[in-house]
């Protein structure tokens, strides 16, 4: 069925109202878009900076744990030995002495346990920790990275903003939804962007290493 | 010595997570923002190894792997893409360019030395 002239007019006017709200906001959104791209660069540039230098303290942190759980842990010459060994050295030369002399002995190897007891109770969870620790600075190196994601993301969008502002600003006629579509699905890189694209739920299967 | 790998990203943080995790396992990493930037270090100081994004400004990870085989120093040079790219396609014109595996981001430090321990040079 033809239009008429009456029906057809408001329509191009809104058409026209559309392009011209398109080209003025386009600009806006595309500022914003970069800026946001560049504090959330800088603020992971910031968290990794930091980071960096926690790494050092960490590490040593680590390192003391294995230390002291080795130190521990020794069978000859180690702490937790050193009541038994003591025991070992005193027991010969027990019987000669007087039973004062032999009370206070084992009072003495009794507090020796007491403290290397103390000794393994503080090392045992220094160790848990740091192992968790490690566990979470594994966690925020793989976190760190969505930032890479986020990036191809939003240059990809602004790309195409440009793209779009372009296509307005030269009237271009030949513009075909379809046909745009398809460039820019051919622009993506992740499979996240496809699904995205499509809106299309599915498992991402980004992971893995393929040796060749 | 410690052995030297070559970190080859546009992305800052990016190149700097890939640092800290091989600096962290006792590697030194020399960065280039870009395979052109990356050629310009292929001056025949000696590098065990590249970890290398696939989409890039300049030149691309790809067209990297195909320049650094063809200079004599660096024929041998491993190379491992590492890249949120996912296509098969790219995936075969690495494995046709030379990279000797690829790797999709995010990987987890554990992941990367496994790989890196595997390809890097003696």
């Amino acid at each position: 069925m033809t239009k008429s002239v009456a029906q057809v007019q408001p329509g191009l006017q809104n058409a026209l109202a559309l392009v011209d709200l398109s080209e003025q906001v386009l600009p806006v959104w595309e500022r914003q878009l970069v800026s946001s791209c560049q504090h959330s660069e800088e603020a992971v540039r910031q968290m990794l900076a930091a980071f960096d230098e926690l790494g050092p303290h960490l590490d040593l942190a680590v390192r003391q744990s294995r230390d002291i759980t080795a130190a521990l842990a020794q069978s000859e010459g180690g702490m937790t030995q050193l009541a038994q060994a003591c025991d070992a050295v005193l027991q010969p030369v027990l019987s000669g002495c007087t039973p004062e002399a032999v009370e206070a002995i084992h009072r003495v190897i009794a507090m020796i346990t007491a403290c290397v007891d103390a000794l393994e109770n503080i090392a045992k969870p220094f160790a848990r920790e740091t192992q968790i620790v490690s566990l979470q600075v594994d966690r925020m190196y793989e976190g760190f990275q969505y930032q890479d994601r986020i990036s191809q993301m939003l240059t990809s969008l602004h790309q195409d903003m440009n793209r779009l502002q372009q296509a307005l600003r030269q009237s271009d006629t030949s513009v075909n939804a379809t046909k745009w579509l398809e460039r820019l699905a051919a622009t993506y890189v992740m499979t996240e962007q496809h699904q995205q694209h499509d809106d299309t739920q599915g498992a991402v299967v980004d992971d893995g290493t393929t040796f060749f | 010595m410690a052995q030297t790998i070559m970190v080859i990203d546009d992305s800052a943080s990016l190149r700097q997570v890939v640092s800290m995790a091989l600096k962290g396992a006792g590697y030194e990493v020399l960065q280039a923002g870009d395979g052109q930037a990356a050629l310009a270090l292929l001056d025949g100081r000696k590098i065990h190894m590249a970890v290398c994004d696939v989409n890039m400004p300049r030149m691309n990870g790809i067209e990297f792997v195909r320049a650094a085989r063809a200079l004599p120093n660096y024929k041998f040079l491993p190379v491992l893409m590492l890249t949120t790219e996912t296509q098969e396609s790219k995936k075969a014109e690495g494995k046709a360019a030379g990279a000797k595996a690829w790797m999709v981001k995010p990987f987890s430090p554990a992941s990367l030395l496994n790989a890196v321990s595997k390809l890097c040079l003696p």
